[in-house]
């Protein structure tokens, strides 16, 4: 028996309405007020697929200046094992910087209070690209369309106004020909502090993708009791240290300290199966003394 | 014999173009009726089907609000004070997030004609990974308190309410012979992901 609710289907148009409709209700939720929403967090290109998208919306009462450029900056970090992104608008000499030969249309636009506007990218790689992974930063800048200067309440006064441009860089990926997402466990260094735990796990991309999962870290005291556990959103582009601690009551009480580290590629929510490259598993323990 | 031979040839002929039509003639109804039978499939289930999209958003929901100031007399904002800047990211909760700010030494007058020095020092800064948007109740524990907005910690994250905000404090120094008028800067905030 056909109901009046099954004996419809909706229109790819309303789905995209529907799609907008939850972009608002996400940002109800976060409470935004001014700037402007990015959606989704990466864009995936491939050599069938050489155009991808992004949507930009403006949820404030104001108009918003909105630009976009194309730059380079992967997921790095320096010894002590902080993460950090560096933005490179020129001299990048990485070869799978796709910055050079994607182009985002439009590149400028004013949003009024609830627009939305679809930006493509389209992307014109060089011939006989080898197969792998390509990298580039989607920069998304904002700002009051229009700035009005205050008028100093006294004659003689002075006063200030301070343009709060926001930037939000986005991760464009371009895959061409067989993926391999691999990581390699090149070391892990414990150390310890009176109440600080702190545990560098250093890793290196062996694949021609780059390799993301979740990495899962605990730790556990000598009664095999687990007292501290952390999980990171994991993005190996070539190598990454990354810097784990945990704090402890008092390090002698508890040790010796057991440390294990689970990394895997399953478990994430904000990238879509179907774009995920399945990598390796990679566990590890190792007694800090 | 040659008129036999080009009628065998042409009833034979016939008889095959007839067998390939009765076959093209099945094959199209059975492409039909598979072709019926799904569109049959889509309107009895039916389907509403949306994509859900990771977000990211960053905002100023408060300018660094200075006032006005006097000549020869500096005018300080502490990042816990209610006319603190206010910067609020939403996005995934508890994803490893950079944040960098790109800061001015002064602000200038709209002409150009003078131009006012503002500085911001290394414990002008909070990161508020409970969201709470408001400088003043910050409270202790909850993200990176009177840090340095030059250097952001790397361990900074969203929220797990699915919002940090960035509180921003500065001084401003007039000179004593400060031009006066409404002076102009540019705070830049640029905010990625670090796990994707």
């Amino acid at each position: 028996m056909i109901t009046k609710w099954q004996n419809f289907r909706i229109p790819i148009r309303e789905q995209r309405l529907y799609a907008g409709l939850l972009i608002a209700l996400i940002l109800l939720i976060g409470n935004v007020k001014a700037g402007v929403l990015v959606a989704p967090t990466v864009v995936f290109m491939d050599e069938h697929k050489r155009t991808g998208r992004i949507t930009v919306q403006n949820p404030s009462d104001e108009p918003r200046e909105v630009t976009i450029r194309m730059s380079f900056g992967l997921p790095t970090s320096d010894s002590l094992g902080n993460v950090f992104v560096n933005l490179q608008d020129s001299g990048i000499t990485d070869i799978k910087a796709a910055t050079s030969w994607v182009k985002p249309f439009p590149r400028k636009m004013l949003l009024q209070p609830g627009a939305t506007q679809v930006v493509r990218f389209v992307a014109r790689p060089p011939k006989n690209l080898v197969d792998g992974e390509y990298w580039a930063r989607v920069v998304v800048t904002s700002q009051e369309g229009i700035t009005s200067l205050p008028n100093p309440t006294g004659e003689g006064q002075i006063s200030t106004v301070l343009n709060m441009i926001m930037q939000t860089a986005i991760m464009l990926k371009y895959r061409q020909g067989d993926q391999i997402a691999h990581v390699k466990l090149n070391s892990v260094d414990a150390s310890h502090e009176d109440t600080l735990v702190s545990v560098i796990v250093d890793l290196s991309s062996t694949g021609n993708a780059s390799y993301v999962g979740l990495m899962h870290c605990r730790l556990f005291n000598a009664d095999k009791q687990e007292i501290g556990y952390r999980r990171f959103d994991l993005a190996v582009y070539h190598d990454l240290k990354r810097r784990v601690t945990f704090p402890v009551a008092s390090y002698k009480s508890g040790s010796p300290y057991s440390f294990e580290l689970y990394i895997t590629p399953n478990g994430r929510k904000d990238i879509a199966a179907e774009y995920l490259i399945r990598g390796n598993e990679i566990e590890y323990s190792t007694i800090i003394p | 014999m040659a008129e036999n031979y080009s009628f065998t040839y042409s009833f034979v002929t016939s008889q095959r173009l007839h067998l390939w039509l009765k076959i093209s003639l099945l094959v199209l109804s059975f492409l039909i009726v598979m072709a019926a039978s799904g569109m049959a499939q889509d309107v009895a289930v039916g389907q509403a089907t949306a994509t859900v999209l990771a977000t990211l958003a960053v905002s100023s929901t408060a300018a660094l609000a200075f006032g006005n100031v006097y000549q020869g007399v500096s005018s300080t904002i502490a990042n816990n004070n209610a006319s603190a800047s206010v910067f609020t990211i939403t996005g995934a909760a508890s994803s490893g997030i950079m944040i960098f700010m790109a800061l001015p030494n002064y602000v200038a007058l709209a002409d150009g004609s003078d131009r006012m020095t503002i500085s911001f020092s290394s414990t002008d800064a909070s990161v508020d990974t409970l969201g709470g948007g408001n400088p003043t109740t910050m409270a202790a524990g909850s993200g990176f308190q009177n840090i340095n907005p030059h250097n952001f910690p790397a361990a900074a994250v969203i929220g797990a309410g699915g919002t940090t905000n960035i509180y921003l404090g500065g001084k401003v120094l007039p000179t004593i012979d400060q031009t006066a008028g409404a002076y102009t800067g540019d705070i830049i905030l640029t905010v990625a992901y670090t796990g994707n």
